[in-house]
């Protein structure tokens, strides 16, 4: 008999707790606690009952969630900001960007916010190692309403992100919306761009003499060369030990390097020999070249491998260090890092094809929405990420190139006059996850955090241990596996 | 739980509920409820996910996303892969910190265990630095290495030229010793503690008798401490092989596990986390986990020889 009743007890137990679950059915949960001291044959009937009860109480809510879901989210172009004055709503932001968050910045933007949109409460969560625990958080589901893009493949995007609209009508009124593009919807709109080229310290160019900005990486070489006979800076910093710095050069791939869109995207991973040598002074060879030249030349830091990227900065601003090869996000931290931000200049990336010099340009992290939030949320989402992108001005104070179409850039973009500006082209329908297939089965991961394998660069030529050639023909080899492990047509 | 079951069944033919009534069932049922905690706590901090590790190993996996079963693909990989198995090289390093470590450690743990002037005050010295974050720990020692830093300074006051001296962390045949020190630095003073208390255990009366035998410090040491302080040893032994076949911290926090210096951990992580290949980074753990069990059961096979021949 007590068996039954323990028994009795847990299902009573158990079905209050699924009744309880089903949205606000709470005010039930504590009369179906009172019961489990009840009777056994009493507690049963009264959870029957209860759960007859909710049946149709549950009906009128889906349905009334219904009606407010006619009305919907409406997309982004369709959002007008002035008519929701008086959303109310609760949502939380997953971000990367600790430094900001630590000086006040974020805090400033949403104060901003509640300003015109006093009823939505903005809660946000900053997380230093983001790359990876955002990739962890999502996959638990437990993040909240915006978070940023981490690397998740295309495929998955509508699993996890609300679609905020569609390329065509986003790509009217925005730059770079096109990388988290999948069937025609954009899951991700970037908070920044940035541009790639090259950080300098203007001061030192100009003792060593160096009158025009280098164009070519044999200019680039020689300049370097003139930076370290005439001056005291050293000419080009690796900062190989923080190892992001060093995948920085991936970056360069593609547009800066052949001048081609579509390059990334599309071709790279049908390229036969990605690696070989154009022989006019571009291409990924003479991409690498300049950092393994650099190193083999004694042209970088006398030991690399303690470098520290905090300190860096410093040295940078105060003319201690030349160059150093970054996205242009960099260029205001390394103003801010000392007393002579007036030296710190941005250049196009010293390579030219068919006499042009291209600068690639992209968005940063991109915003997405929990497509698992409710309608209130994801509408309250929309109209904050909308507010960041088109009116907190973070993308111009951060120094990054403009989002919103015709957007004005900040001046360190001034050397970039002249340079042909384009962002890399997504990838063919069906073939959205491809490269980060064969990047991860290569294990090179162009773009992907492969620190490792530019890394080796600096290793190889600092020891002699390996011939740029080696090298070359052994990224070639795990190229090809690769392609052939996933059974990737070799087109070019 | 049979035999009590029997036992209890035996007495008489009750039933079940008059069963738990009686001393036997009240027994059995205080023993599940003291039991049910540490074990579901176990089981789903523990065993679960370690399960759930070893079925990732036989997927061809990232964290999010679709898997394919690939069957023992992710084992042959690692076998034959250099850089997984080539990463254990750099464990014979980090053994061989272990011997220096331990013999240091047992070495101070002997002079300190005997009365000497300040000794505790050495002996919080020398534990101060187990106590320090591990990651702490890897930032200090980066700076510490840094050319014309802290280590080369101090050894230029002792008169090195420091033209003469290496590059600690960019030289490639030194740079996974300096890592090691940085290790045996950490946690020689824990093992001399331990040792420490070990040989405090040992009955001050023995001493006596042996100087009365007219036996010294040494012969003291070989015959009373080491005999009575072996299983401690063993111990502190088989942590540090295993320890050492795991090293993590120091060569991630300093130098990234690059240069030469990528342990066996540090690759895992990065095939795991960079590369996302999850199902292979699973077949890493479960083979170092195979290396650990096997070298842990030969030790014991070979401690049990030793000092079988040594003592008795």
């Amino acid at each position: 008999m007590k068996f039954r009743k323990v028994l009795a007890i847990c299902l009573a137990s158990a079905m209050t707790l699924s009744v309880a679950a089903c949205g606000q059915a709470a005010p039930a949960a504590p009369e179906a606690s009172d019961s489990e001291e009840a009777e056994t044959e009493e507690a049963a009937e009264e959870v029957e009952e209860e759960e007859a009860e909710e049946e149709p109480a549950e009906e009128a809510e889906a349905a009334e969630a219904a009606e407010a879901a006619e009305g919907g989210v409406p997309t982004y172009t369709q959002l007008d900001l002035s008519k929701y004055g008086d959303t109310e709503a609760t949502i939380k932001f997953l971000h990367h960007k600790t430094d900001r968050a630590e000086d006040g910045t974020m805090d400033k933007m949403v104060a901003e916010f509640n300003k015109e949109f006093p009823n939505i409460t903005v809660e946000m969560e900053a997380v230093t190692d983001y790359a990876e625990d955002s990739l962890l958080r999502l996959s638990t589901g437990d993040w909240g309403d915006i978070m940023f893009i981490p690397a998740v493949d295309k495929v998955d995007l509508e699993t996890y992100f609300m679609p905020i609209d569609s390329l065509e009508n986003l790509s009217a009124e925005l730059n770079f919306v096109d990388s988290w593009e999948y069937n025609g919807q954009c899951y991700g709109i970037p908070y920044m761009a940035n541009a790639q080229g090259v950080l300098y310290n203007k001061a030192v160019f100009e003792e060593a003499g160096i009158a025009e900005l280098p164009k070519t990486p044999t200019e680039f070489l020689e300049d370097l060369q003139l930076i370290k006979d005439k001056t005291d800076a050293i000419p080009l910093y690796t900062n190989y030990a923080a190892g992001w710095t060093m995948g920085a050069w991936d970056a360069y791939v593609g547009i800066v390097s052949n001048g081609d869109d579509t390059y990334v995207n599309q071709k790279f991973v049908h390229t036969a020999e990605p690696f070989k040598d154009p022989g006019d002074d571009t291409g990924i060879y003479n991409l690498y070249r300049i950092l393994y030249d650099a190193v083999a030349n004694g042209l970088i830091e006398d030991d690399y491998t303690t470098t520290d990227w905090e300190s860096c900065k410093g040295m940078l601003n105060r003319g201690e260090i030349g160059t150093m090869v970054l996205g242009s996000w960099a260029y205001a931290q390394m103003q801010e890092a000392g007393d002579t931000p007036e030296n710190v200049g941005y250049m196009p990336f010293p390579m030219t094809v068919g006499g042009t010099q291209y600068v690639s340009a992209g968005g940063d992290y991109n915003y997405c929405i929990n497509v698992n939030s409710d309608d209130t949320n994801k509408l309250a989402s929309l109209i904050f990420v909308k507010w960041m992108v088109e009116k907190s001005n973070w993308c111009f104070n951060e120094g990054g190139y403009t989002v919103v179409k015709g957007g004005d850039n900040p001046d360190m973009y001034s050397a970039f006059d002249g340079c042909e500006v384009l962002s890399d082209k997504p990838a063919k329908a069906g073939e959205e996850t491809l490269l980060n297939d064969v990047n991860a089965e290569s294990e090179l991961s162009f773009n992907a955090g492969g620190n490792a394998k530019v890394q080796r660069i600096v290793e190889a030529a600092a020891t002699g241990s390996e011939s740029l050639d080696d090298i070359y023909a052994d990224w070639t080899q795990v190229w090809n596996d690769a392609q052939e492990e996933l059974e990737v047509s070799v087109d070019y | 739980m049979s035999a009590l079951t029997k036992s209890a069944g035996s007495r008489k033919n009750r039933t079940f509920p008059e069963w738990l009534r009686s001393r036997d069932g009240q027994r059995v049922l205080v023993m599940i409820a003291f039991l049910v905690v540490p074990l579901v706590l176990l089981m789903v901090f523990t065993y679960i996910p370690f399960a759930e590790m070893v079925k990732y190993s036989f997927y061809n996996m990232k964290y999010v996303g679709n898997r394919k079963f690939v069957g023992f693909k992710n084992y042959i990989k690692v076998f034959s892969r250099d850089d997984c198995f080539g990463a254990l090289k750099l464990s014979l390093y980090y053994m061989g910190g272990s011997v220096v470590q331990l013999s240091l450690a047992l070495y101070l743990a002997t002079i300190l265990s005997f009365k000497v002037k300040g000794g505790n005050i050495f002996k919080g010295f020398m534990f101060f630095p187990f106590l320090i974050n591990g990651i702490a720990i890897g930032f200090i020692f980066k700076f510490f290495y840094t050319r014309g830093f802290v280590f080369d300074t101090v050894l230029q006051w002792v008169g090195f030229n420091l033209d003469s001296l290496p590059y600690w962390l960019k030289d490639r045949s030194i740079n996974n010793i300096s890592l090691v020190g940085t290790s045996v630095w950490r946690y020689f003073g824990q093992n001399m503690v331990l040792f420490i208390g070990a040989i405090m255990s040992v009955d001050s009366e023995l001493y006596e008798a042996a100087m009365l035998d007219g036996a010294n410090k040494f012969q003291q040491f070989k015959y009373i401490i080491m005999p009575s302080i072996k299983t401690i040893f063993v111990l502190n032994v088989i942590l540090s092989i295993s320890g050492s076949l795991s090293a993590f911290e120091p060569p991630y926090v300093i130098t990234d596990g690059a240069n030469g210096t990528g342990t066996y951990f540090v690759v895992m992580h990065e095939i795991a986390h960079t590369q996302q290949k999850v199902g292979l980074a699973s077949a890493m753990a479960v083979v170092l986990l195979m290396i650990i069990f096997i070298v842990t059961v030969l030790q014991k096979l070979f401690f049990k020889y030793v000092f079988k021949d040594g003592t008795e």
